[in-house]
């Protein structure tokens, strides 16, 4: 079912901007009025591998996120793109410099077409519409919804959104790819399948992954490193092996779910 | 099927809507000078309207100010073709080569463009990374302010009295081929990729930042564009008055013709044309019922007001019904069987309610 990714020629397209080898957060604090969502986070996310970021629900996953793309301007700390400081930058500047996300809740497009819905990043990046056009034709014809292409995206099943959105991140094939949790609410069999998908995006697009995702196994199962938040502090880092041996770990996350 | 009949098929929405137009264009042939009148006053409300789509529809923000760049563009219009003996002894303020100069009439059409676009311009820098009500209420302020400064700028605008002895060239005719001109701009922007771009911005704004696009900038293109096409419809409007005061260019106007997009149906330009003419045409029959008819010997006249009153139960109506516009937010297309082999281009349609 999955095809090849080629993807066409993008001219006008600066891909110097894109071509940081890390994402990394150095002493990242939100507060929100006085409360704190993180603080003191710092982690690396290196091109060509899946990291994965679990933790307990409010542990802050999803406002470390939005700091590394552009969405939430952190408190205290420093969001490193290579060696580039990243403060002020907005949201659309993130994807312009390879920095590409998607949300918890889809946030599709839905009243536009399927391929439209990538369209919008390609002519976002700069792309004319014709190429724009070509490009997400490559990259529906790769996750596979290129028979659903004229449909309205809010008419897709469930899984068919979820795809469409890691799509609509991956055209042009941006350095990082934040993916908040993807596999949510899906079967295990839906979750497998997109979890296969997910594991080739480093080698396809020679883009880092960073994955959000609750259920444990399916981190191990694909991530090179793994980072533990816990309150909105770091409880852990480390390969899948020393995360499942690490105490507090068990004792805060894997223990609650046991 | 050749390549052109491919490209029609593809584009057939404005051609259709100019179509439908020219149609009852010439259906109007058959009616009396005041058949006419209203015929001139509705094509130039199709301007004013598909102007306001061009913002409000792409980008889903409701704007109450597009009118006050009507009246911009209607004085503009006035400023470079009123009797020059008339400017020279009340619009004193006026540059002295408008003063005693009776430019034409493609000039103030030029000029009911570009004034009204540079205002759209500067405005739009302060207003334009508002979103919802925000943006919405800014753009009414800003309604507020064009009419207090027209209505009291006496040596450029003559304040409270009118401009006169304006060169009435607009008729039916050119009203209807400047709502044409007007169709296809707001067709070209609809498909451009800037278009494309607004568009996402409607649907989820955080998605399309996400998205690589500068929402505030594709929303500042469309209301510069939308406030240039507005600003026309008021340059035409100034031309087929003959005669010019403030007072048209307010909230009466502004809530009728955003009325009319959103009955026709907001998200759509179909929407926006057929909004013009459903809406033009309940008014007249209820101007007509007004006036009293004949039927069968007994004499039937509806009491003053109720033009207003059933304007009101009529929009509200088609709105219970039809919550998404008479167009349901999509675009006009023959059926497909007789072009089958090119969809027309894809412009979202837009099923559920807006909230």
């Amino acid at each position: 079912m999955q095809h090849a990714y080629v993807e066409p020629a993008a001219r006008g397209v600066d891909r110097a901007l894109t071509n940081a080898s890390d994402l990394s957060a150095d002493g990242l604090a939100v507060r929100f009025q006085g409360l704190a969502a993180i603080s003191g986070v710092s982690l690396t996310l290196h091109r060509h591998e899946v990291f994965g970021l679990i933790g307990p629900n409010g542990a802050g996953k999803t406002t470390l996120v939005n700091c590394l793309t552009g969405f939430q301007r952190p408190t205290e700390g420093r969001v490193l793109l290579g060696e580039a400081d990243t403060a002020g930058w907005s949201a659309a500047e993130f994807r312009a410099r390879g920095v590409a996300r998607t949300f918890q809740a889809g946030r599709l497009f839905r009243d536009m077409s399927v391929i439209e819905n990538v369209e919008v990043t390609g002519a976002g990046l700069g792309l004319s519409l014709r190429a724009a056009r070509e490009h997400a034709r490559a990259m529906l014809d790769w996750i596979g919804l290129s028979d659903k292409a004229g449909l309205p995206a809010g008419a897709l099943a469930y899984t068919d959104q979820r795809r469409l959105g890691i799509a609509r991140a991956l055209i042009l094939s941006p350095a990082f790819v934040l993916l908040d949790e993807p596999a949510a609410g899906m079967s295990d069999a839906e979750c497998e399948e997109l979890m296969d998908l997910v594991a080739s995006i480093p080698s396809t697009f020679t883009c880092g992954v960073l994955l959000i995702e609750h259920n444990m196994r399916v981190v191990m199962g694909i991530s090179q490193r793994i980072h533990v938040l816990d309150g909105g502090r770091t409880l852990a880092e480390g390969t899948p092996g020393e995360i499942q041996r690490h105490e507090a770990v068990i004792a805060a996350y894997l223990g609650m779910e046991a | 099927m050749g390549t052109a009949m491919r490209l029609l098929a593809r584009h057939q929405t404005p051609l259709l809507l100019i179509l439908l137009l020219g149609l009852i264009a010439v259906l109007g042939l058959l009616g009396g000078d005041s058949v006419q009148v209203t015929l001139t006053e509705m094509f130039i409300r199709v301007v004013v309207v598909v102007g306001l789509f061009v913002f409000i529809g792409n980008s889903g923000i409701i704007s109450f100010g597009q009118v006050g760049f009507m009246c911009i563009g209607a004085y503009a219009a006035a400023w470079a073709t009123a009797e020059p003996s008339f400017k020279q002894i009340m619009l004193q303020g006026l540059p002295v080569v408008l003063q005693e100069n009776q430019l034409p009439f493609w000039v103030a059409i030029l000029g009911a463009v570009l004034l009204p676009a540079l205002v759209a311009f500067g405005l739009g820098l302060a207003i334009m990374r508002l979103s919802g009500t925000a943006a919405s209420i800014a753009t009414f302020a800003f309604l507020i302010i064009v009419n207090s400064v027209y209505a009291n700028w006496d040596s450029v605008t003559a304040g409270v009295s009118s401009i006169v002895g304006i060169p009435t060239v607009v008729g039916p005719w050119t009203a209807y081929g400047f709502s044409g001109l007007a169709i296809l701009a707001a067709y070209g922007f609809q498909v451009s990729r800037v278009g494309l771009m607004l568009r996402a911005s409607r649907d989820d704004e955080v998605a399309a930042r996400a998205c690589a696009v500068k929402v505030v900038r594709m929303r500042l293109i469309a209301f510069v564009l939308s406030a240039a096409i507005t600003g026309m419809g008021g340059g035409l409007y100034a031309q087929f008055l003959g005669i010019l005061t403030v007072d048209p260019f307010y909230l009466s106007l502004s809530f009728i013709t955003i009325a009319m997009l959103v009955v026709g149906g907001q998200a759509s330009l179909t929407g926006a044309v057929t909004g013009v003419v459903a809406v033009t045409a309940v008014v007249e029959v209820l101007r007509l019922l007004e006036r009293g008819i004949t039927l069968g010997g007994t004499a039937l006249a509806l009491p003053a007001g109720s033009q207003e009153i059933g304007l009101g139960l009529v929009m509200a109506l088609i709105l219970i019904f039809r919550p998404n516009g008479l167009s349901r937010g999509r675009e006009l297309v023959l059926p497909s069987r007789r072009f089958g082999f090119a969809a027309p281009a894809r412009i979202s349609p837009r099923p559920k309610a807006a909230s």
